[in-house]
């Protein structure tokens, strides 16, 4: 909903034939560069997240004291300053971070075992599964999924758990279309022909020759697909059907800095510089995955 | 569609152009398309009103409010047929779409057909001045970095579109207000002003607007036809004639490769068009714009039906006729699809 983001995923661009010979003009270093520096940005990220708060007496997101508010940055004991109402910026954003993250997680997770199951098995079977299976992948395609989102969110009540069935509306068909088109790929190719030869049953070779093959490409996919997520659930924090705004998400920051912007800046460049950066190194890393590993 | 007009008796008899045109693929085409579209569009709408009957929540108690007393709200359900059985309300619904009646909206005296027409244009506007960006930015742009890869425009551009492509759009939407409406007042921060109060204005009211839908876009067609345009360059054996004619590398790039490359640009902005026009839903938010996004929101959380279907029914709508259009479009670009029978 938020970008063109949704679909932009779902139609790779075409690898371009100067990424092998690139690779070797210009160094090894570079290439490996490409993946292991967002790699890296990611996992301290996820590091300073997930488990920074349980060895460093972090403050808490929520709940500081109304007698230091607006700190600058870098004050002492706060290095991100403190927000309007005395929560400690940087322990927000730590907080914030996990619940995007986890939000990503989920939704990448939900998308490829049910989008990613149903794709292919529509491929692998024919027929009018098949038919059945895509026209309902069409309606969910056709259909603005943020109507789904807004209405679940906004019905059932803001929360982390309904942020994600809503956000799996999109990943969900999405994964369904990759995976749809990895298996029409692979379903002729000599080794599944093999297997279909020798007596393997469907489940057999969908589970031990398809899978392995295409988890590649859904993987690349998956990690661009989270930095998508990541974009959506702030979005859906900021139009007010996220996470419940005293809660600490990057999105809920975003949203509150929005009213103080020409006053104190930062409010809103702190978190929005985390989400670019979070996003920018799933893109990149899924970017460098797909170049290396020659999926399309 | 055009098969009546086609089809004319006076024609018919020995007409081989009225027969011509009735076997041309691409009213074949159009024709399956169309048709084919119904089932879905039938399957958005419906999906749509289970998803809003299921939640919790309906348009009496949403637009009464919190104070309202149960008997209020129960007179107001029967006053807008929400005591009625769910399949009885939605067959009403369908039977008036099918007369081309949208019924009228339940949280304002308006039918849904003048919502539509007050807030569409907005909308509609806003996409086509997005796009017109998108274009002039990324076309350019692809050519010159495909023009020398790797080069050091080339490097440039592909980190900024990245960047570009990352970014979230209410992000960009802040960032924007905060440095040309807030810092340099270039632009208003919000507000819309009517194409009929003045087209300066209007333009001026939207361009903030139009740079937040455009940029991610713009990023990611620079991308993508850069990268189709070097796969082009390398690997066609048309590129290898038009160089062997002596034809200079811009030449051969801008109106060799950029031609054939724009197919599949195309195909791409046929699937995006969906998600563009969702993507207006936040943008709208931001600035304030009274679009159709806008009005979804209100919509939704008035559990206003009628009007969220008919905002669905036109997305669909458009997305099914930006589809076919792409296709048509083919046809066009590439002289060999033309001729070749597509299937949808």
């Amino acid at each position: 909903m938020s970008v063109p983001a949704a679909d932009i995923l779902t139609t790779p661009v075409p690898a371009g034939p100067e990424s092998e010979a690139a690779g070797r003009a210009s160094g090894g270093w570079l290439r490996s560069a490409e993946i292991t520096i967002p790699g890296a940005v990611l996992a301290a990220l996820l590091f300073f997240c997930f488990i920074w708060p349980l060895v460093y007496p972090v403050p808490k997101p929520i709940g500081g004291s109304l007698l230091t508010t607006n700190l600058p940055l870098w004050s002492p004991g706060h290095i991100l300053g403190t927000d309007t109402v005395g929560d400690d910026v940087m322990s927000r954003i730590l907080y914030g971070g996990r619940v995007s993250f986890e939000v990503a997680a989920a939704v990448q997770v939900i998308g490829l075992v049910i989008g990613g199951l149903f794709g292919m098995l529509a491929a692998y079977r024919g027929g009018w599964l098949e038919a059945v299976l895509m026209r309902i992948l069409d309606v969910f395609i056709a259909f603005p999924s943020l109507v789904l989102v807004l209405a679940i969110s906004d019905s059932l009540g803001p929360s982390e758990t309904h942020v994600i069935w809503a956000l799996s509306a999109f990943s969900i068909p999405a994964f369904g279309r990759v995976a749809r088109a990895a298996t029409l790929r692979l379903r002729d190719q000599p080794f599944v022909v093999a297997a279909r030869l020798s007596g393997s049953r469907a489940w057999r070779i969908q589970l031990l020759h398809l899978v392995p093959n295409m988890l590649p490409q859904l993987l690349t996919f998956s990690l661009l697909g989270a930095g998508i997520t990541i974009i959506l659930e702030g979005a859906l924090d900021f139009l007010g059907y996220g996470i419940p705004p005293p809660g600490p998400s990057w999105g809920n920051m975003i949203a509150a800095g929005q009213s103080f912007m020409s006053v104190y800046p930062r409010f809103v460049l702190v978190p929005s510089i985390f989400l670019l950066v979070s996003v920018l190194c799933l893109n990149l890393l899924g970017d460098g995955l797909r170049a290396r590993w020659g999926v399309r | 569609m055009n098969a009546s007009v086609t089809v004319q008796p006076a024609r018919w008899p020995g007409g081989a152009r009225a027969r011509r045109l009735a076997s041309s693929p691409a009213l074949r085409l159009s024709g399956r398309r169309l048709l084919s579209a119904i089932p879905v569009l039938w399957g958005v709408t419906f999906l749509t009103f289970l998803t809003l009957n299921a939640l919790p929540g309906d348009a009496a108690s949403a637009l009464l409010g919190i104070n309202a007393t149960p008997a209020e709200i129960r007179a107001f359900s029967i006053k807008l047929h929400l005591n009625e059985p769910l399949w009885v309300r939605y067959g009403h619904w369908l039977g008036g779409v099918v007369h081309g009646n949208l019924g009228s909206s339940l949280a304002s005296p308006q039918t849904v057909a003048s919502v539509l027409e007050q807030r569409l244009p907005v909308t509609l506007e806003l996409v086509a001045y997005a796009l017109v960006i998108t274009f002039v930015v990324s076309i350019p742009l692809a050519v010159l970095c495909a023009h020398r890869p790797r080069g050091l425009t080339d490097r440039l551009c592909m980190v900024l579109s990245m960047c570009g492509i990352s970014i979230a759009p209410y992000v960009l939407g802040l960032l924007l207000v905060l440095f040309f409406a807030v810092d340099i007042p270039i632009f208003p921060a919000i507000g819309y002003q009517s194409i009929g109060a003045g087209i300066a204005g209007n333009l001026k009211d939207l361009t903030l607007p139009a740079i937040v839908v455009a940029l991610p876009l713009a990023a990611f067609y620079t991308r993508f036809l850069r990268a189709d345009l070097l796969e082009q360059m390398q690997s066609e054996d048309y590129i290898v004639t038009a160089r062997a004619k002596g034809l200079g590398p811009w030449r051969v790039l801008t109106q060799h490769a950029l031609r054939n490359s724009f197919i599949g640009l195309l195909t791409v902005i046929g699937l995006n068009l969906a998600t563009l026009i969702g993507s207006t839903v936040i943008v709208e938010q931001i600035f304030s714009l009274p679009g159709i996004g806008y009005e979804l929101l209100q919509a939704i959380s008035n559990r206003d039906v009628p009007v969220v279907e008919g905002i669905v029914l036109v997305f669909g709508a458009v997305v099914v006729l930006a589809n076919l259009a792409t296709d048509l479009l083919y046809g066009v670009l590439d002289p060999r699809i033309r001729h070749v029978r597509s299937r949808s």
